[in-house]
C-alpha cells in the first residue's frame, strides 16, 4: 500500500455527476406526492388585513391554503433562529415585514395548479413605510418589529478589543487613515435552489423530510424542537446538494409548510424553489457597513486598528452565527499582521430586507473582516506612499510568533506569511510588473495591481466557545471494516460538492493502508450517519477530517492486537509502519490491515469483541488559520470602465493538502465567486424596498466567458493541533479574493486620485468614478 | 419603484366635448390599451382587466380604474390600483384641458406611478418604457376617438 494523503484522486462522486446520475431533490417523487407553491408579499413593509383563500380553493387540484393564522393556532408560526436571541415568522402574520416575505401556501396536486391557485389567494395590504438603510433604522423614527419587546431596530452591540488602548494609539499614531468600506449584501445563488419533500407516515408516525440540508442532524434537532415531534421520529436526508454555500443551513419557511402540509394531509408535499424565491428570500450573505481606522509610525509599521460596523441584517435577526459569536469570527479583522493594539464593534439592525446573514463560503464573517482590514492596508500604503506588498511585509506576524495570541483574542495555529507572500510575487513577476505599471502610467494608461494577504479561522469548535441551538460544534466519524478489508465511512457533514467522497477515505485509507477506492463514504441520512453539525465554515476536514484520522486510528489500535495474534508475538512488539503492522525488528513479519479485517471476523483473538468498528465524537482544541497570498493585475479602461483582469495569482497555505486536485478545483471555484462580488454581484434595493436583484438576469453569475484565468500554488505549515495537519481550504479563495481584486482597481485607479469604490466594481461605477474624477481635475 | 412621466395631445374637438367624453368611465375604459374586458362599477368607477407583458413577466392585472374630476380647474384625475403576477401597481394619470381656439383641445398629461413586486424587480429595464407607452396610447386614443 502506498499514500493516499496527497494524491490528485479523481473524485469518487464525479462519475455519477457528470452522467447525470445524481439524486438531487427535485428528482424525488414519492407515490401521492402533492406540491407546494407560496405566496409573497409584494410590499417590504405593511399590515396584512386579511387573506382570502376561497378563490383559490375553488380551483380543481388544490388541496390546502395555509396561512400564518393557521400556524399561529399550531403554535407553529414562530421559528426560533440559530443562536436563539430572536424568533422568525414562517408567514407573514400581522405585518409583512420584506418584500417577497412567504405570505401563505397552497398545496396542489402539480407544481403548476400550486402556483396558479397562489395566484388566486387574496392579500389584502396595508402599506406601510419601509425602512431600507441600517443607518435610518437606527434612527429608530420607524419601528419594524413591533412583535419584540424593545421597541428599536438596534439588535445588539458587540464589541471585542481594547478600546481605549486602540484609542490612544490611533490618536498618537504618526500617520491614520479612516474609510467607510461595504462589504455588500450578495447571495450565495447555489445552481440548486433549496426544497423539501417532507413525508409524514401516519401510520408509522415517522416524518421523513428529505432536505437540500448542509446540516441535517442540526435540522433534526431543530425540527423536533420546533414541532414536538420526538426526534427519533424525524428522519432527515440530505440527497446529492448541488451546492450550498451556506444558504442550504438555515430553516426556511417552505420547508415548514411543506411539513405542515404533509402532517395535515397525511401524504408527502414538495416544495422547490423557484430562482427568484431562492434570491429573495433564503439566506444572504454580508452586509456590512465597516469605519477601518488604522494607525502606523512613518516607518509603516502599524500601531493599532478599529473598526466600527453597522450590520444590516434585515427584518429578524436570523444571521447563521454560533450563540456565543454575534458577529461571528469579526475578531480576525486584525488579519494577518500584528497589532499592538486593535478594537472592533458592530452594531446590528432590522430593516425591511429579507432576513439572514449566512457565512456565504466563508467562516461567520470572515470575508468581511478581511476585506475590511486588507482595504484598509492598501489605503494606508497609499497614504505612506509605500508599496502595498512592502507595508504587508513589515507587518505580518512572523513565523517565530506562532501560536500567536491576536489581540482580538484569537490563537494562530501556524504560518509563514512571508514565504507565501514571497511565493506569489516571484510567480507574478511583481517587480516587472511595477515597472510595466510605471511605464503605463507615464503614457495615461491605467493599470493596477491589487495585494491580499489573508487569514482565514475555520473549523469551528472548540466546543467550549462555539454551538448552534446550544449543541456543542464538534463531528464526528464512524468507520466500520468489512471482512474482506473494504469498508464503509460515515461522518456527520454533508458534502455538496467538496469532495468528501473522496477526501474521507483518502484520509481513512492514509491511516489504515487500505485502498480509498474500497472505503464508501456516506453523508447525509440522520439514520445512519453519527450526529454531527454540518458541513459549513470550512469545518469538514478540520472537525470531521479529524474525527475520521481519529476513529481510524482507533481501529488501528484494535488492529495492532489482532496482528499480534496473527504474528504470535506480543502487542508490544507490533509496530505500525510503512502502511502494515510489522514485528519490530524482524524485516519481513508483517501483516496488512486486510489482513487484520478478515482475522476481526473469522480469528478474533481470544477475550477480543469480533468485528473492526470505531467512531469518533472529536472536539478540536482550537481553530485553524489557512492563509494565502493572492495578486491581481487589471487593466482598466478609461473611456469604458471596463476592468480586465489580466492575471491573478494564488499561493495558498492550507496546512497538509489531502487531494492536491480537489483543493485546485475549490480555489478555482472560490475565486470565480470572489470575482462575482468584485465586479458584479450585489443584492441592492430601491429607496421603495424594492428587490432589483432577483433573477440571474440581474443577479449575474460569471461563466467561462467572464471568468479569468487562475494560476495557483501553495505553501504548507501543517496545523499543529490537527491530527494530519489539514486547515480547511473550500473558503480561502472567497475570503481572499475580493480586495485583491478590488485593491488592483484602485490602484489603477491611483492616478486619478480615487480613494475607494465601493463593491461590485461594475463598470457603470468604474466609468462614473473616472469620469467624475476627471471632471474634478 | 416610483415612475413619473408627462405628454401633450392636440386634439380637434371643443373643450366641453372633451371634458365630457373623459368624464365617461365607459369611453376612457375603451381607450386603455391591451383590454381583455371592463366591466362599469359605478358613475366614476370601472374595473379592468389588462393583458402585460414585461420582459419576462407575462399575464394579466386586474385594476381598478376611478375617475376623479376637479371641473373648475379642468382637470380629472385617472386613478388606477391593482396589480398581478403578485405585484401592486399604483398610477395617478392627471390630465389638464385647455382650450385651443373654438375647435380645438390641448390635453397635458402627467403620470405618477409605485410599482412593486416582480413586475419592478423582473420587469425593472423595461416598465418604464412600457407604462410610458400605455398612458401615452390611453391619451392617444382619446384623441383618435374624439377626432373622428
Amino acid at each position: 500500500m502506498t499514500a493516499s494523503i496527497g494524491v490528485p484522486m479523481k473524485r469518487k462522486e464525479d462519475p455519477r455527476f457528470i452522467r447525470g446520475r445524481g439524486r438531487y431533490l427535485d428528482d424525488i417523487f414519492l407515490p401521492q406526492m402533492l406540491f407546494l407553491a407560496i405566496v409573497h408579499s409584494p410590499y417590504p413593509h405593511a399590515r396584512i388585513k386579511s387573506i382570502n383563500k376561497s378563490k383559490a380553493l375553488a380551483l380543481p387540484g388544490v388541496k390546502a391554503v395555509i396561512t400564518g393564522e393557521d400556524l399561529d393556532a399550531a403554535k407553529l408560526e414562530w421559528l426560533p433562529t440559530f443562536h436563539g436571541y430572536d424568533k422568525q415568522m414562517v408567514l407573514a402574520f400581522g405585518k409583512a415585514l420584506y418584500q417577497f416575505q412567504e405570505v401563505a401556501g397552497v398545496v396542489a396536486t402539480s407544481r403548476e395548479i400550486a402556483e396558479d391557485a397562489a395566484e388566486l389567494v387574496e392579500v389584502e395590504y396595508e402599506p406601510l413605510d419601509p425602512v431600507v438603510d441600517p443607518f435610518r433604522a437606527r434612527e429608530d423614527r420607524i419601528v419594524l418589529r413591533d412583535d419584540r419587546e424593545s421597541k428599536t431596530n438596534h439588535i445588539y452591540h458587540w464589541e471585542v478589543g481594547d478600546k481605549a488602548k486602540t484609542q490612544a494609539a490611533l490618536d498618537s499614531s504618526d500617520v491614520r487613515i479612516k474609510e467607510r468600506i461595504l462589504s455588500p449584501r450578495c447571495h450565495p445563488a447555489p445552481l440548486e435552489p433549496c426544497g423539501i419533500v417532507a413525508d409524514m407516515n401516519k401510520a408509522t408516525g415517522r416524518l421523513t423530510a428529505y432536505m437540500t440540508s448542509q446540516a441535517p442532524h442540526v435540522h433534526r434537532t431543530a425540527f423536533s424542537l420546533v414541532t414536538g415531534i420526538p426526534e427519533d421520529k424525524i428522519h432527515v436526508i440530505s440527497p446529492d446538494v448541488g451546492g450550498g454555500f451556506g444558504n442550504k443551513v438555515p430553516v426556511y419557511p417552505g420547508y415548514v409548510v411543506a411539513t405542515v402540509a404533509s402532517v395535515i394531509l397525511g401524504v408527502p408535499v414538495k416544495w422547490v424553489e423557484t430562482r427568484t424565491e431562492n434570491l429573495t428570500t433564503t439566506g444572504f450573505a454580508r452586509d456590512y457597513h465597516m469605519d477601518v481606522e488604522i494607525g502606523a509610525s512613518k516607518e509603516g509599521k502599524v500601531t493599532a486598528l478599529k473598526v466600527s460596523t453597522v450590520a444590516d441584517h434585515g427584518a429578524f435577526d436570523a444571521a447563521a452565527d454560533p450563540r456565543k459569536y454575534p458577529a461571528g469570527m469579526f475578531g480576525i479583522v486584525t488579519g494577518s499582521y500584528d497589532f499592538p493594539a486593535a478594537f472592533a464593534e458592530v452594531d446590528a439592525y432590522f430593516t425591511n430586507k429579507a432576513p439572514g446573514g449566512i457565512a456565504y463560503r466563508c467562516s461567520f464573517r470572515v470575508t468581511e473582516a478581511s476585506f475590511a482590514i486588507e482595504r484598509g492596508m492598501d489605503i494606508l500604503a497609499r497614504k505612506l506612499e509605500m508599496d502595498p506588498a512592502e507595508l504587508r511585509r513589515r507587518n505580518f506576524v512572523r513565523k517565530e510568533q506562532f501560536p500567536y495570541p491576536s489581540p482580538l483574542g484569537f490563537i494562530y495555529d501556524s504560518g509563514d506569511y512571508e514565504a507565501t507572500l514571497n511565493k506569489a510575487l516571484e510567480k507574478i513577476g511583481y517587480d516587472q510588473l511595477r515597472k510595466e505599471q510605471a511605464e503605463k502610467r507615464a503614457k495615461g494608461e491605467l493599470m493596477g495591481i491589487g495585494v491580499s494577504t489573508f487569514t482565514e479561522i475555520v473549523g469551528a469548535g472548540p466546543g467550549k466557545h462555539f454551538d448552534i441551538l446550544g449543541i456543542k460544534m464538534f463531528d464526528s466519524a464512524e468507520i466500520r471494516i468489512h471482512p474482506t478489508g473494504s469498508g464503509i465511512v460515515r461522518a456527520g457533514t454533508r458534502h455538496q460538492g467538496q469532495g468528501h467522497e473522496t477526501t474521507w477515505a483518502q484520509i481513512v485509507a492514509e491511516e489504515l493502508g487500505l485502498d480509498p477506492q474500497e472505503l464508501l463514504v456516506e453523508e447525509g441520512d440522520t439514520d445512519t450517519a453519527p450526529y454531527g453539525l454540518g458541513t459549513y465554515a470550512s469545518r469538514s476536514t478540520p472537525v470531521a477530517g479529524a474525527a475520521l484520522a481519529l476513529a481510524a486510528r482507533r481501529i488501528r489500535e484494535k488492529g495492532k492486537k489482532i496482528a499480534a495474534h496473527l504474528l504470535e508475538v506480543s502487542e508490544a512488539d507490533v509496530e505500525w509502519k510503512e502502511y502494515k503492522f510489522n514485528v519490530r525488528g524482524v524485516p519481513g513479519k508483517s501483516v496488512t490491515m486486510k489482513d487484520v479485517a478478515f482475522a476481526a471476523y473469522t480469528n478474533p483473538p481470544p477475550q477480543t469483541e469480533p468485528g473492526l468498528e470505531a467512531t469518533y465524537y472529536y472536539d478540536p482544541p482550537n481553530l485553524t488559520f489557512p492563509n494565502g497570498a493572492y495578486i491581481a493585475v487589471v487593466d482598466v479602461d478609461r473611456a469604458t470602465g471596463y476592468v480586465k483582469v489580466r492575471r491573478f495569482v494564488a499561493v495558498d497555505d492550507c496546512g497538509v493538502v489531502i487531494n492536491p486536485m480537489i483543493v485546485e478545483g475549490q480555489i478555482h471555484g472560490g475565486l470565480t465567486e470572489g470575482f462575482a462580488m468584485a465586479f458584479m454581484q450585489e443584492i441592492a434595493f430601491d429607496e421603495a424596498g424594492n428587490n432589483l436583484n432577483t433573477n440571474f438576469t440581474d443577479y449575474l453569475v460569471p461563466t467561462a466567458l467572464e471568468t479569468p484565468h487562475w494560476e495557483t500554488a501553495n505553501t504548507v505549515t501543517p496545523s499543529p493541533h490537527h491530527p494530519i495537519g489539514a486547515k480547511g481550504v473550500g473558503e480561502s479563495p472567497n475570503v481572499g479574493s475580493p480586495q485583491a481584486f478590488v485593491n488592483a482597481v484602485m490602484d489603477a485607479l491611483a492616478p486619478l486620485g480615487i480613494a475607494h469604490i465601493d463593491m461590485p466594481l461594475t463598470r457603470e461605477k468604474v466609468w462614473r468614478a473616472i469620469k467624475n474624477a476627471q471632471g474634478a481635475t | 419603484m416610483n415612475l413619473r412621466w408627462d405628454g401633450e395631445e392636440r386634439i380637434s374637438a371643443p373643450k366641453a366635448t372633451v371634458w365630457a367624453f373623459i368624464n365617461d368611465p365607459a369611453k376612457i375604459a375603451g381607450c386603455l390599451p391591451g383590454v381583455e374586458s371592463t366591466s362599469i362599477t359605478g358613475a366614476n368607477t370601472f374595473d379592468a382587466v389588462v393583458r402585460v407583458a414585461l420582459g419576462p413577466v407575462k399575464g394579466r392585472f386586474n385594476f381598478k380604474v376611478s375617475l376623479v374630476p376637479r371641473p373648475a380647474d379642468d382637470h380629472m384625475d385617472l386613478k388606477v390600483t391593482g396589480g398581478g403576477l403578485g405585484s401592486v401597481v399604483d398610477l395617478v394619470a392627471g390630465a389638464d384641458l385647455a382650450s385651443n381656439g373654438d375647435d380645438a383641445t390641448a390635453l397635458t398629461w402627467h403620470g405618477d406611478a409605485s410599482v412593486r413586486g416582480p413586475a419592478a424587480t423582473v420587469g425593472g429595464r423595461v416598465l418604464d418604457a412600457q407604462a410610458h407607452r400605455v398612458i401615452q396610447a390611453t391619451f392617444e386614443n382619446v384623441k383618435k376617438a374624439l377626432s373622428v
